[in-house]
């Protein structure tokens, strides 16, 4: 067939040309990328800002945000004296949900931290620039998270003296560790989550902390500061040695975090239990993880934004950038929800059916429909950016994904366990006001370790900031007002 | 400012510069005119640069590569040696079997690899070193901040003072001055 | 627009800039799709009047193959649209030329529908579409409890109808994105880049589920026994995978001698090369998971979709245990490790070796989850045997075939419209991309 004439358009097909003759003949639409820092920022001023933050005077609401936040954390200590003191039997658990609240409360806590490193990592590998503004932050949330979720499993094994059997050591009845076992591949996972985080946050500091050992004043700030900046002295030499490896930490770190909430799912999906066994959880899981994290970074973030006047930092570029990936994430919860439930149905195995019919309008269709309309329906509010743009009800629907994402534990774990195959071992799974102590004050020891990193580390990684998000950072951008003469720029 | 003589005590010749630009390029003449033991100084990775300074590719994944290996083989080893006289049946699994402990493997090897990188990290930059001259040069400091530097270390086969400075100066430096550490008080 | 009309110019290298062209490469293409699909049909043809499965099975191996590339290929053109990177223009372009050979593949899918609704049996490929089909235990489908369950889902009509919707869907956002996208070109009007953001926002959850149920439809369906919630994921990063090799090695040709000479650096080529290494270890992730949670719990209404993959009825090991192993690793490990050097995802000819055995692996992890599946009669007690692996004639026409097709569609489209997005707000920063 012959070919039709070429329209008298930019359309036609040029031969091979010369890539500076493409460029001479595209004509790009204008349409500015938006900046990442607002207000033409200098270095200078980013590292004020920054900086400023941990060498003022501690501000009053700080102390009492840490006061308060020290009451609440108590509540978990009590409960786990408590609980110590007693045995486990002073949680609601008991015949047939024998795993209540603590994993939940696991699950919850080891899901927020997910979204520290996949801001931290996979975003890094994305070359997403504008993580840099809140992976600190981030990283710090997941620490912090994964040391909450810690507690609960910990002291679910009972004997809490004897939890160093969980690990691999030889002890006087040789007895080892059953790596058949789901919670013992947990062990694993999480500490390693736990380790290489605590890692990877530490190194991506080092450059902060090498600034504010330079800029200390007193003796014990700079003998703080200079001991964990470990001798850092901005060397390009030392950048290029430390981009490569902050590069491979983020390509580590990615599989990791994969692979944490993917054997968390494991503990429920390796059995045989209808509701738990079905081959979508690892990535379902991962996806709701991202999603309960994102809830947790933006019900963080926007307060700190305003308490320290962040608005140029983190912006409203950062704040859409957030609320798509939790529509994003949320949405991909509802996919797994939806495949779950078809293929239950598909599957015609009656138990499998059973257990999400019960589900959905059993005893527990309370908590199951406030986490479809707190994960599924309240996210895809983000479509809108009016919405986006509303700080305050970005807030709220931030809120209601951390709710939602509790729920969504709570239904996976309680509803199966409860009716499960023999209707006459079927039960109704209350907590006691321990697992509800030991709960609330688990955000109460979040709050503490937060306080501490604010008050004591610099909450944005600045020298990342200058480097990916200030436009006169790029060598090659001759034509910036703050590059065309240095001495100007120092403002 | 005296004139710069090669001495005892010099570790080198400091030009500040005030932009990502600047710095750029002043690498690139440095790069050219051959020297070697010689670094620039820089509050953030400008894009690139090592480009500029002629730079070899980073060889911190040899470590990661090498912690990565140790973890793997670690997880193998101990669930090998933990199951091969401890029979234990359950789920009709097999004493030992490289599917179900894969997630030990998996979680050893990024674990070690981790520590690998960090360390690799440490030990290509000769890092922790706490004390260093350049950093009783006071503006030096700055770099942490705003600033741009080159230093030319003294230890530089092809040291020359006068030529350093002229150099330096060529690609756009300022505040030229030879970093001494014993001689600083004045 | 000085540049327009003196632009196009002929030279013996542009072998793939359409207009340009004095070479018969599409005229070629279009007799070997002709060729290649004649060929495929008389296989179905003696397949059928033998009631032989296998020739049938022929031709959804070489649907299914470019299926996945193109459904790939519309799921990249609307993730770079709405990540809006720089450095992705100038590839999606290709891309959305390569989703001109959708309505094609469309097409090519009637030759199963019409054999669901016309043949004898139309249960030769789908068991479950004859309920008279006689089961490797002697009854018929209609006898079977699990038929009798999913017969709402799994029966001809509604089959049919979401088949269409599948491709009606994908035919919609493809052709929706490719029109605003050569429009953009035309008329410069911004407005459409924020459609073209909407139109795939949207596409992505329509094509998403489409593309899970095509899955569950056209490959799950086959054991019509069996069940995973994961196989739409599996699919999904198959196809992915599949789409950015033959994304890789259209682009080593277009900027070898095609419309891309000096524009597609070693650069696009490590981004692509980092996206190939993901999408690796995301479909190792994704099948990995799968195999490992049925291995670990161990129930047999589900394990024996591995086992016939594994042995026979007798329990010897089959030719499937081999695949499997070769899934393992040529489809994951040496891609994997392959792709981990920086110097791969650079090197020209490093990086069209490592996509081409990714087609080629990606082909296998098709026949491992298509071919094997029970056929009766056989000599032992449970009467059934597991159908091997097995590369027939038909199988090489009809991948032949469809594929030549699909490239004539895609040089066609290039042809027609522009090889770069003249216009796009980010065309600057591709053609600038460095690392």
């Amino acid at each position: 067939m012959p070919p039709p004439p070429p329209p008298p358009t930019l359309t036609d097909t040029a031969g091979p040309l010369g890539p500076g003759e493409v460029a001479g003949t595209v004509k790009p639409v204008d349409l500015p990328r938006k900046p990442l820092v607002l207000g033409d920022r200098s270095y200078h001023w980013v590292t004020e800002k920054v900086c400023g933050i941990c060498e003022q005077k501690t501000p009053t609401w700080w102390w009492w945000s840490f006061a308060i936040a020290c009451g609440i954390a108590s509540f978990t200590l009590m409960g786990l004296v408590y609980l110590v003191a007693t045995g486990v039997g002073v949680w609601g658990l008991a015949n047939p949900v024998n795993w209540g609240w603590a994993i939940v409360n696991f699950v919850f806590w080891i899901g927020i931290g997910h979204a520290g490193t996949l801001i931290s990592a996979v975003l890094c590998l994305l070359q997403q620039r504008w993580r840099t503004s809140i992976n600190r932050t981030a990283e710090a949330m997941t620490i912090f998270a994964v040391v909450c979720a810690g507690i609960f499993p910990l002291f679910h094994v009972g004997r809490v003296w004897f939890a160093w059997w969980l690990f691999p050591l030889p002890n006087a009845n040789w007895i080892w560790p059953n790596f058949r076992s789901p919670l013992e591949w947990d062990v694993f996972a999480v500490s390693t989550y736990g380790t290489v985080s605590v890692l990877f946050w530490y190194m991506g500091m080092i450059p902060d902390l090498g600034t504010l050992r330079d800029r200390a004043q007193s003796t014990w700030r700079r003998f703080f500061y200079g001991t964990l900046a470990m001798g850092w002295r901005n060397s390009s030499r030392h950048w290029h040695n430390y981009e490569m490896a902050y590069l491979l930490l983020a390509g580590l770190s990615t599989p990791l975090v994969l692979s944490v909430h993917t054997i968390v799912s494991f503990d429920f999906a390796a059995s045989i239990l209808p509701g738990w066994h079905t081959t979508i959880f690892p990535p379902y899981f991962v996806a709701g993880a991202i999603f309960s994290g994102f809830g947790m970074v933006l019900t963080l973030i926007l307060p700190l934004r305003a308490v320290f006047g962040l608005h140029d930092l983190v912006n409203q570029y950062h704040i859409d950038a957030m609320c798509k990936i939790t529509l994003a994430t949320g949405s991909m919860v509802g996919y797994a929800y939806a495949m779950e439930f078809f293929i239950a149905w598909y599957g015609a195995n009656p138990y499998e059916g059973f257990a999400f019919i019960n589900r959905a309008f059993g005893q527990y269709a309370w908590a199951y429909w406030i986490m479809i309309s707190c994960n599924v329906i309240s996210p895809q509010l983000f479509w809108f950016r009016k919405i986006r743009e509303n700080t305050a009800l970005v807030w709220i629907i931030s809120i209601f994904v951390n709710v939602g994402m509790w729920f969504e534990r709570f239904v996976i774990t309680v509803t199966s366990l409860a009716n499960d195959f023999l209707p006459s071992s079927w039960g109704y799974y209350s907590p006691t006001i321990v697992d509800i102590f030991t709960f609330f004050g688990t955000f109460g020891v979040f709050s503490v370790l937060f306080l501490l990193f604010l008050r004591f580390l610099p909450l944005i990684a600045f020298s990342e900031v200058k480097a990916l998000s200030l436009p006169q950072a790029d060598p090659h951008n001759h034509d910036h007002p703050q590059n065309q003469r240095g001495q100007e720029a120092r403002g | 400012m005296s004139a710069a003589r090669p001495q005892d005590g010099v570790f080198g010749i400091a030009a500040t510069f005030w932009t990502a630009p600047d710095i750029y390029h002043a690498c690139e003449k440095v790069r050219d005119a051959g020297y070697r033991r010689w670094d620039s100084y820089c509050p953030f990775p400008v894009h690139g640069l090592h480009h500029a300074m002629g730079l070899k590719r980073s060889r911190v994944p040899f470590f990661t590569f090498i912690g990565g290996m140790l973890g793997f083989l670690t997880g193998l080893t101990i669930v090998w040696y933990m199951n091969m006289d401890y029979p234990l049946v359950v789920g009709g699994k097999p004493y030992f079997s490289p599917v179900f402990p894969f997630p030990i493997f998996y979680e050893l090897t990024i674990l070690l690899a981790a520590f690998g990188t960090l360390g690799g990290m440490f030990i290509t930059n000769r890092l922790p070193r706490h004390n260093h001259p350049l950093f009783d040069y006071q503006p030096f400091l700055q770099t942490s901040d705003d600033r741009f530097m080159i230093v030319i270390e003294s230890s530089d086969p092809a040291f020359d003072p006068d030529r350093v400075r002229a150099l330096l100066e060529e690609a756009g430096g300022e505040e030229i001055t030879v970093v001494a550490p014993g001689a600083q008080a004045a | 627009m000085s540049t327009t009309g003196t632009s196009t110019r002929s030279s013996p290298a542009a072998g793939l800039a359409g207009a340009g062209s004095r070479r018969p490469l599409p005229g070629l293409l279009l007799a070997l799709a002709v060729a290649g699909i004649g060929i495929g049909l008389v296989g179905l043809g003696t397949g059928l009047s033998a009631g032989d499965a296998r020739p049938v099975i022929s031709w959804l191996l070489g649907f299914s193959f470019w299926t996945s590339i193109l459904l790939g290929s519309l799921f990249f053109v609307m993730i770079f649209n709405l990540f809006d990177a720089g450095w992705s223009v100038l590839v999606r372009r290709q891309l959305e030329h390569l989703l001109a050979g959708f309505k094609w593949i469309a097409i090519l899918f009637l030759p199963l529908l019409l054999i669901a609704w016309f043949y004898r049996d139309p249960g030769i490929l789908w068991k479950w579409l004859n309920p008279e089909h006689i089961l490797p235990n002697g009854y018929t489908v209609a006898t079977d409890a699990l038929y009798q369950a999913k017969e709402p889902y799994l029966n001809k009509t509604a089959f049919t109808l979401r088949s269409l919707l599948y491709f009606g869907v994908f035919l919609f956002f493809a052709n929706a994105l490719r029109r605003n996208s050569f429009g953009l070109d035309e008329d410069g009007d911004r407005s459409r880049v924020q459609r073209q953001k909407v139109l795939s926002g949207a596409g992505v959850f329509a094509c998403g589920l489409a593309l899970t149920f095509a899955a569950i439809d056209w490959f799950m369906s086959i054991e019509f026994h069996w069940f995973s919630t994961m196989y739409g994921v599996w699919f999904f990063a198959a196809s992915m995978r599949a789409a950015l090799a033959f994304l890789l090695i259209l682009l080593f040709f277009q900027a070898d001698r095609g419309v891309l000479q000096g524009l597609h650096r070693p650069s696009h080529n490590y981004q692509l090369g980092c996206i190939a290494l993901a999408f690796t270890v995301f479909w190792a992730y994704i099948s990995f998971s799968q195999y490992f949670l049925i291995y670990q719990a161990n129930i047999p209404e589900e394990t024996f979709w591995y086992n016939i993959r594994h042995m026979n009825a007798d329990g010897t090991t089959n030719s499937w245990w081999w695949v499997g192993l070769t899934l393992i690793f040529c489809n994951f490990l040496l891609p994997f490790l392959f792709l981990l050097f920086y110097k791969t995802k650079v090197r020209i000819p490093l990086i069209l070796f490592v996509a081409a055995w990714i087609l080629t692996f990606h082909v296998v992890d098709l026949y491992f989850n298509i071919l094997p599946s029970k056929s009766a009669p056989a000599d032992n007690v449970l009467n059934y045997k597991v159908r091997q692996f097995t590369i027939n004639f038909w199988d090489v026409a009809v991948f032949v075939g469809i594929g030549a097709l699909v490239l004539w569609a895609y040089l066609t489209s290039l042809r027609e419209k522009g090889a770069i997005p003249r216009r796009d707000p980010r065309i600057r920063e591709a053609l600038e991309h460095h690392e």
